[in-house]
């Protein structure tokens, strides 16, 4: 199981980034990620002998900790450290703020464009 | 579909020409909040410009095809032309200092290919509360409690893009 040169470029370009902007916002060095991209197994050993014996690819074995539920877990759980750190606040206003720092800045901005379209804030 | 179209290209290729000519602006008030994550909705984007009119403005307007409307009697200066209609035109802030002075404490927000200069969102709550009308009393509790936030999580990791 190997790095895939054409997924990586594929999900920067969506984002708008070269892999070398990606790169150094990761704070990944360009050495680092480029050896790791020549490897023909990204993966340990262990893990492939493993699935090896069971007759599966490596990727059957892995599941993604990432997942939608995991993440909005994990929003609730830092949105309520920050909610009783400062009493009063309305949880909903920290939610959705810890939600738009995950996106980039002119994705927050387009949002609150659309939504006023919609809103007679006047 | 006319939904995604919202601050696209011609919108950033006017902020990018105008960082190109050196004008000196920001961007300000509830699109400079959304920007650094306040969940907060706004019709328009609030451009503080230090001087006007300005040379570099003049360019960067021919560049975009767009024109700059100079103030009268009844209406404040405005732009006009495609792409840049979204964009109004500030002169003075309630609440804060000068243009200088509140420079030193913007942020520079990444925008496509460009880095733009926000006001900070801590003074932009200074001129919410300074205008006093009911719609900024309304989002001042949203600003705040996003402050927070955006201070926690830069505590924890830092905040993306800026």
């Amino acid at each position: 199981m190997k790095i895939s040169m054409d997924k990586v470029e594929y999900e920067c370009r969506r984002r708008d980034l070269n892999v070398g902007e990606m790169l150094r916002e990761a704070g990944v060095s360009r050495n680092a990620f480029y050896s790791l991209a020549r490897k023909d197994y990204v993966v340990p050993p262990s893990l492939i002998r493993i699935a090896e014996r069971l007759g599966i690819s490596v990727s059957a074995l892995l599941e993604d900790t990432d997942t939608p539920v995991e993440r909005m877990k994990s929003l609730a759980a830092e949105s309520e450290r920050i909610s009783r750190r400062y009493p009063g606040v309305d949880r909903d206003n920290i939610r959705h703020t810890l939600l738009l720092l995950d996106e980039k800045p002119v994705e927050r901005l387009r949002r609150a464009l659309r939504r006023g379209r919609f809103i007679d804030i006047r | 579909m006319a939904g995604s179209l919202i601050f696209g290209d011609r919108e950033i290729e006017f902020l990018k020409e105008l960082v190109r000519q050196k004008v000196e602006f920001m961007i300000v008030g509830l699109s400079a909040a959304a920007l650094q994550g306040a969940p907060v909705v706004t019709q328009d984007i609030d451009l503080w410009f230090r001087t006007l009119p300005d040379p570099g403005l003049e360019r960067a307007l021919k560049k975009v095809r767009g024109v700059y409307v100079p103030p009268t009697a009844r209406n404040a200066p405005m732009f006009a032309g495609k792409g840049i209609e979204l964009f109004d035109i500030v002169l003075s802030m309630d609440g804060l200092g000068e243009f200088d002075e509140e420079k030193r404490q913007a942020i520079k927000i990444p925008l496509g290919r460009t880095k733009v200069l926000v006001l900070n969102l801590e003074r932009i709550i200074a001129s919410k509360r300074a205008a006093g009308r009911e719609k900024d009393r309304i989002i001042l509790k949203v600003l705040s409690d996003a402050l927070k936030a955006i201070r926690e999580r830069g505590r924890s990791k830092p905040v993306r893009d800026e």
